[in-house]
Order: structure tokens, then sequence, then C-alpha cells
């Protein structure tokens, strides 16, 4: 008996180390590969995705915590939680939510359900809810808007809001213009609900901020100045060179 | 003869081939609840909606099909028909969260972290595995519904005369299994076993092709171990592959429950060795901790020699069974 097990210590062994060396150049790969360059276009995704309402902050946590069993998705009321099911890498069978499709209703049926630490159970209350939901907040690109851009009246996102004022209102000068407030909890309803084609709201990271910020502003454009200083040098003060 | 088998007395248990039947029938209802799971989900979610007439006319026409399905269960299907929810990777039975202890583990391997409440979800499939062995595999795991179907399809290959599939490899490939998907669980940081595991696969895909987009990429590495069976080895996956069936036999090597074979009723005609989806050598009195109790031997023994007791330890060989040609020949001497 012990020599069997012997054996098999020792097959194990070797098993792990022939699986250990034939995995090794792919490991070696993937550590010493360098980190993808950082984009000059600040055009962000067009589709970043939420994670249910309760959701680990850090994403590689929720990942690691996620067991992928569907029980969220399964009892989630407006079908809004989808799955990574045929691409994501490393975020396959987890839960994702894409607002421009469906936005989360804070039932908060995801979170009471979840085995795993991956969803906090948030109790559905107005202030729990406040305090604890973060899965991002609503941002407004305010050269989209209709309102913003006075080519309407609007306000389907402020209607659609769950939470109601502190989340998200309407700008003191124009009633018609709406401001996101730094409450918002990311549910997403004001991106389903948006009838502007190109969706000048959408939920980004929570530290993103609730106005959009052009790219203009942030990587400056060339200068052609008459004096010719260099070759196109970058205005680096972020504003426009007019 | 050896003591054991002279102080057992030959009792036999003729209802117990009648569980392998009992069996199929809740291999098929597990079967049929991961199917029927997300209809239910659907469906409720069309209800809560209150939009029956916004719907397709197939959607109109399932939401039909569901209504006289459940109505005599619930008057209120959305929040009457929340009793099951989940699969067995992970589900809610009726207000217990039952959790797969390969789903624990994954988790605890990929977290570096305990979560207790779902430490205590797998403990009451844990304490069944410590008593029953292997069961999940041979009663529960939709996997195994279609697997044995394709053991029969593979069977009805290799009768048409297409030789293949007769592969043995190491049975304790599956305990390396178990570690390699722990340890890169551990370097990648998501539930690895999770994607590798039949079971947890084929809830999940049934899910998405019902009530999401389709079927995802796990259906691809399913029908590739359906292949495998057939091509390869018979139960290639389960018996040489499978990280939870390592999982379940190494907690279940000393279970109480095991099937253990009257060597005063045997009569050595193989049956048993040849039913067994594991491979294992029930003849022979080598059950082990492989064996998931599924009864199928049992079954099949036309003088019911094989049958269920309470025990820590299967019996070392017993030799011949007494009723074989070969004994009743010599009489037991030259065993």
């Amino acid at each position: 008996m012990s020599m069997q097990r012997r054996n098999f210590l020792q097959w194990l062994v070797r098993g792990t180390g022939v699986l250990a060396a034939a995995g090794a150049p792919y490991g070696l790969a993937r550590v010493l590969a360098p980190a993808q360059p950082p984009s000059r276009v600040t055009k962000r995704p067009q589709r970043r995705t939420l994670r249910p309402p309760g959701a680990l902050a850090d994403d590689a946590a929720f990942r690691d915590a996620c067991i992928g069993c569907g029980l969220c998705a399964e009892v989630c009321p407006p079908r809004c939680i989808l799955f990574h099911a045929r691409e994501g890498e490393a975020d396959v069978n987890t839960p994702y939510i894409v607002p421009e499709e469906k936005g989360c209703i804070l039932c908060m049926k995801c979170g009471e359900v979840c085995p795993t630490p991956a969803l906090k159970a948030i109790p559905f209350t107005k202030a729990d809810i406040f305090q604890q939901v973060d899965m991002g907040v609503a941002q407004i690109d305010r050269l989209t808007c209709y309102p913003w851009v006075d080519t309407g009246v609007c306000g389907a996102c402020v209607l659609a809001c769950p939470l109601g004022t502190r989340a998200i209102g309407f700008d003191f000068a124009n009633l018609y213009r709406p401001v996101v407030k730094p409450d918002c909890v990311g549910c997403g309803l004001c991106v389903e609900v948006c009838p502007h084609p190109s969706l000048p709201i959408r939920v980004v990271a929570s530290n993103e901020g609730t106005v959009t910020e052009h790219s203009v502003q942030k990587i400056g454009l060339p200068t052609h100045s008459p004096q010719g200083s260099g070759p196109g040098g970058v205005g680096g003060s972020g504003v426009l060179p007019f | 003869m050896n003591e054991i088998t002279s102080t057992l007395h030959p009792v036999r248990r003729p209802w117990q081939r009648h569980l392998n039947k009992l069996r199929w029938l809740v291999l098929s209802l597990v079967f049929a609840m991961l199917i029927f799971l997300p209809m239910v989900s659907l469906y409720q979610t069309f209800a809560a909606a209150h939009g029956y007439d916004l719907l397709s006319p197939a959607r109109q026409d399932f939401y039909d099909l569901m209504e006289a399905l459940t109505s005599p269960f619930s008057e209120d299907p959305v929040s009457g028909l929340n009793g099951i929810k989940g699969t067995t990777w992970s589900g809610n039975f009726f207000g217990y969260q039952l959790s797969d202890p390969l789903a624990v583990v994954g988790q605890i391997a990929a977290g570096f972290e305990i979560y207790w409440p779902f430490v205590v979800s797998a403990l009451i499939p844990l304490l069944a595995t410590l008593l029953l062995g292997r069961f999940y595999c041979g009663w529960l795991c939709p996997a195994t519904f279609l697997y044995e179907l394709n053991s029969n399809v593979a069977a009805l290959l290799r009768k048409s005369g297409l030789n293949f599939g007769r592969v043995r490899l190491d049975r304790r490939l599956k305990y390396l299994v178990l570690l390699l998907g722990l340890v890169l669980s551990g370097v990648f940081g998501s539930v690895f076993v999770a994607m590798i595991y039949p079971p947890a696969i084929i809830g999940r895909e049934l899910y998405y092709a019902i009530a999401l987009n389709g079927f995802g990429v796990g259906m691809v590495l399913f029908v590739l171990t359906l292949l495998f069976d057939i091509l390869v080895a018979r139960r290639g996956f389960c018996r040489y592959l499978c990280p939870g069936g390592a999982l379940y036999s190494l907690l279940g090597r000393y279970r109480l429950l095991r099937i253990r074979r009257d060597v005063a009723i045997c009569n050595d005609c193989v049956k048993c060795n040849s039913i067994c989806e594991f491979g294992l050598n029930p003849m022979r009195d080598d059950f082990g901790q492989e064996c998931n109790n599924c009864t199928a031997c049992i079954a099949i023994c036309p003088t019911d020699a094989l049958g269920f007791t309470t025990a820590m330890h299967d019996l070392p060989d017993q030799g011949e069974g007494h009723l074989s040609p070969h004994f009743r020949r010599t009489g037991g001497v030259a065993s």
C-alpha cells in the first residue's frame, strides 16, 4: 500500500513537473509581456459594462469570488444581468449589465441570492442603496444631450431615475437640462431610456465625474502658430488654441 | 475460505436491483429541472412585465405553455415560483443555499480567503459525500445523465464494428487535474475549475441557451468531452479527468455506504465488471474510493449477490464466487 502511495506521489510530482515545464513558456511570456501601451485615443470604450449592484469594488477580487453559478441572473426581475458566455477571457462566466440595453432596477435580489462574497447583500432601502451600491456614476455629455444643446426638451433620464432628486435633477438655470449628482449609484436606467441615438448619458466609473470631458480639452491640438515654433508642438495647457 | 465470508450470512435483497431505476428517475428529474428552471425564470420576467400582448407569437406560446404547467402550483408566478433556483453548482432549494464542495474549494483557492456563509452552504453536500461517497457523480450530476446516454451511443457504435474507445488511462490523473485546477485558480485569479467541471458547465449553458443569448464557450468543451468518451475511453472524462470526481473520491474514501459482493451466491458471470461505468472490478471486490454507488452492478447481477452494506472498508478479494462453475468443480480448493 505504502509502495503504491509512494509510486503515486512520485508520479504526481513528475506529472506536475512535466506540465509546469510545458506551461512555463506561456507563463513567462505572459509575465514578461509589456503592459498595454497607453493609447493616444482618449475616446472612451463604446460600452463599459457594469457589475451587478453590491459587487466587490475590486474587479479582480470579484472574478476570484464569483463561481459563475448564474443565480443572480436567474432571480433578476428585468433580466438585465447577462453573462460573459463566449468572450471576456478572465471574465468568462461572470455577470455584467449593459445599461444601454437594460438597466438595473436596484431591487437588490441578486445580492440576496449570491452564495459567494462576490455580490454583497444590501437591504432594499434607499439609505442603504445610496450608501453601499457603487456601480459607477452617470455621466452626461453636454455637447450632445438635447436640452444642453438647446434642441429640445426631454428629461427622460430624470424621470427614469429610481432614486429621485438626490441622484439626478435639473439644472437651476434651464429646467430641462439634466444634472447628475455625486450620489448617483450608476444603475443605468437613465441610459436605457435616453432617446438620443448616441447616448449622451452613460455610466462610467465613479471617479470619472458626472460631466463628460472632451478629448480636445485633454490632449490638446497641434498648434499651427504663425511663428512656426517647432514641428507642431502640442498645446499642453489643455485649452484650445483659439 | 477466509473467516469473513463464512460468518457472512447470504442475505438476498432483491429490491435493491430496482435502485438503478430510481437513480435514472432522479437523474432525469435533475436534468429536467435544469431545463425547467430557466424557463420559469423567463416566464417570471414576462409575467412581471405585464406585457403579454407585446410578446412575439412564439413567446406568447411559450407563456401559455408555462402558465399551463405552473398554474396548478402557484397562482402568482412572479413571487410564487421561487422555491428552487440555480443549478447543481450552486442553488437555492426551498430557502436552503446548497453549493458544490468543489465550488467552495475552487473559490477559496482563487481568492485565498474563506467566506463562511458560502462554506456552510456546501456543508450538507459535504456530509452526504462523507457518508455516501461519490453519490453525486452517479445520482445527481446532470452531466452523468448525458454521459451515460453517450456511453450507450458508444456501445452501439462499437457493436456496429467501430473499434475504438477502449483506452485505459491512469485513474489518478484526475487528482492531478484537481490539483492543477486549484493552482491555476490561485494563479490566474478566477475559479478555473468552474470552467472545466461538466455539471457546472451543463447547468450554466442550459441557462444561457434558454434564458439568455444561446450556448457559451463551455458547450464546446462539453462536446469535446462527449467525443473523448466515445473515441478514447468509456466515461473517460469522469474516470480520468473530472476534478469534481477527484474531490468526491477523496472525500468518499471512508464512506459508510458501500456495495459489497456476497461471495456465496456470486457466480462470476462478469456482468458487473462490464456494466461498471467507471471500469472497476466488483466481481473481485475492488470498489475503492472511485465507486459512485450508482447501483448499475446491483441491477445487472443475476444472482443478487451485490448489495449495499454499511462499512468503512471494502472486503479484501474474496476469491471466486461459490456458484461459479470452476468453484463448484474444484470445491474451492484451487482458490
